[in-house]
């Protein structure tokens, strides 16, 4: 058993998570591209709700897991508790979203859906007290921090939802209780836990990255304020049954367009003229949230979910993750090299990218976006075969991006260790 | 542009040759050295034992430790030098203001 409180958490363990997040969108893709008839079809479908799950549990679940195993450190400026925590928490949260994917795949069986949220709400109850743990170290004082604790507090939440929506299907003393709270579900994921993710984990990484004197962290404040409102609002409506009218979608909208107004003054004041292909895309990404609204103002909420699932967090999400996979990797191979970092041989963080790679990850994943929510207004087939292949075809050209970002620092250690030691044999000769 | 200052009692390694020779430095997300990018606050050296007063763009930067490590792997090459300690500072903070001209235009800056 490994020692859960040991420090250092080993690098694989969150180089893993973010490598199994972009395999499940690969292998969502390639489980779409054929099937991508159920993209025309009812959004409730079977099919469709195990690849929303492919997408939410797989991609970005595992991608939020893996950040999380060092983006607090970063933050909060202090150790990760527990950092093997991984250990437990990563193949827990594989299996549980497997077997959820499954028990929709399967016509909601509610077997396999329950034994997968039981695993999924575990493993994210554990991340959450390692958040906390983390935090009680040394406890931040800036917006952003309290946006990444709120959001894993939220998205622990969404999964306990999903674990009562799945019991609600089979016993019904359950039922009566809570009833079947799919919107806040729904509401909770989406905005509780992965915009509030991005909000706060954006403000510290896009201001480090672009060289930004910041945004206001008045927004950042709003916005966790708005959408808690609005999240409170969700929860009367689905269990006191008391009717609010558009008053929890006005106030989703309005935390949403703090954060859209966050991320245009920290681009603003960037000292740093070209950003780097992936934070571009992080930035693009926000440009759905307008279109998620247009959607929802015109009638269409299953487009606007298309266009901020897919295209706002999807976009976000990837740009992210390959800079920190390129960070993680490279502190795992270089950071205690007896060859020295950079002035001994290392690459740049920016050369471990191939930089062909992302125009097309960026365009095919926006595309793909845009068609998505074309087909979910028109129902046209070939608007879904169109979306879901290029879909797939920015999956693959992410997954090839973060196996060579691995791939590449992994044998230039290798050949600066090697080198170091024939040298050192030299000199002992 | 950030002045770093200098406390030396060893007139065979003059500090000013050891803030130099910290121009190998890379900091491998900038791709910049760290003198040009103005981390480097304070450099003495007492008979051989160098103690470096360096900053980084942003707290808890997951660098942190390659960096350090790379300062006392290049140091550790000067002749001379028998010790290297590496001190992080947070105050002041570094700002874009630190960095050399050059680094700021070879970073495109506004």
């Amino acid at each position: 058993m490994p020692r859960l409180g040991a420090d250092g958490a080993p690098p694989f363990l969150p180089i893993g998570t973010l490598l199994a997040g972009a395999l499940a969108l690969l292998a969502g893709g390639a489980v779409l591209l054929p099937n991508a008839a159920v993209l025309a079809g009812p959004v409730n479908s079977p099919t469709m709700v195990a690849l929303v799950h492919v997408f939410t549990l797989g991609f970005v679940g595992l991608i939020f897991a893996g950040t999380l195993q060092q983006l607090p450190a970063v933050m909060f400026v202090t150790k990760l508790a527990w950092p093997r925590l991984g250990y437990v928490t990563t193949p827990l949260l594989v299996l549980g979203s497997a077997a959820v994917v499954t028990g929709f795949a399967r016509g909601f069986a509610p077997t396999w859906l329950q034994w997968g949220a039981i695993g999924t709400s575990l493993a994210w109850l554990l991340l959450l007290a390692q958040l906390v743990a983390t935090a009680l170290r040394r406890w931040p004082k800036d917006a952003g921090s309290h946006a990444l604790i709120l959001s894993v507090v939220f998205l622990a939440f969404t999964v306990i939802a999903g674990f009562l929506l799945a019991s609600a299907r089979t016993t019904l003393s359950v039922a009566s209780v809570v009833g079947y709270p799919v919107k806040l579900h729904l509401t909770l994921g989406l905005f509780g836990a992965f915009m509030l993710g991005i909000v706060g984990s954006g403000q510290k990484l896009l201001s480090m990255f672009a060289l930004s004197k910041g945004g206001g962290q008045w927004r950042v404040r709003a916005a966790i304020y708005l959408v808690a409102a609005a999240l409170v609002a969700e929860s009367v409506q689905a269990f006191l049954r008391v009717q609010l009218g558009p008053l929890p979608t006005l106030l989703l909208a309005a935390g949403g367009l703090m954060q859209l107004v966050e991320v245009y003054a920290i681009h603003k004041r960037r000292l740093r003229k070209k950003l780097e292909a992936p934070i571009e895309r992080y930035v693009l990404a926000h440009l759905f949230m307008p279109v998620a609204g247009l959607l929802v103002l015109f009638g269409q909420p299953a487009a606007a979910g298309a266009a901020f699932l897919v295209g706002f967090i999807g976009l976000a999400v990837s740009g992210m993750l390959v800079k920190i996979t390129s960070f993680l990797v490279w502190t795992a191979v270089f950071a205690n090299a007896k060859t020295g970092g950079v002035s001994g041989g290392a690459p740049l963080l920016r050369d471990l990218m191939r930089d062909e790679l992302e125009p097309v990850t960026t365009w095919s994943l926006t595309g793909g976006a845009l068609l998505l929510c074309a087909t979910f207004v028109t129902h046209q087939p070939a608007l879904a075969y169109a979306a879901a292949s290029l879909l797939l075809v920015g999956a693959a050209s992410q997954f090839v991006q973060v196996v060579h970002v691995v791939s590449t620092t992994v044998l230039a250690g290798r050949r600066l260790a090697r080198d170091a030691a024939a040298v050192t044999a030299q000199e002992a000769s | 542009m950030t002045e770093t200052t200098f406390n030396e009692i060893n007139a065979n390694l003059p500090a000013r040759n050891v803030l130099e020779s910290l121009h190998a430095v890379i900091d491998p997300e900038l791709g910049l050295d760290i003198v040009s990018l103005g981390m480097v606050y304070v450099v003495s050296v007492v008979g051989g034992v160098v103690n470096i007063e360096m900053t980084l763009t942003t707290p808890g930067c997951p660098l942190h430790a390659s960096i350090e490590a790379d300062v006392k792997h290049v140091l550790g090459q000067v002749p001379g030098v028998d010790e290297v300690s590496v001190e992080l500072v947070w105050d002041p903070p570094w700002t874009p203001d630190s960095m050399s001209d050059t680094a700021k235009s070879t970073l495109g800056f506004w």
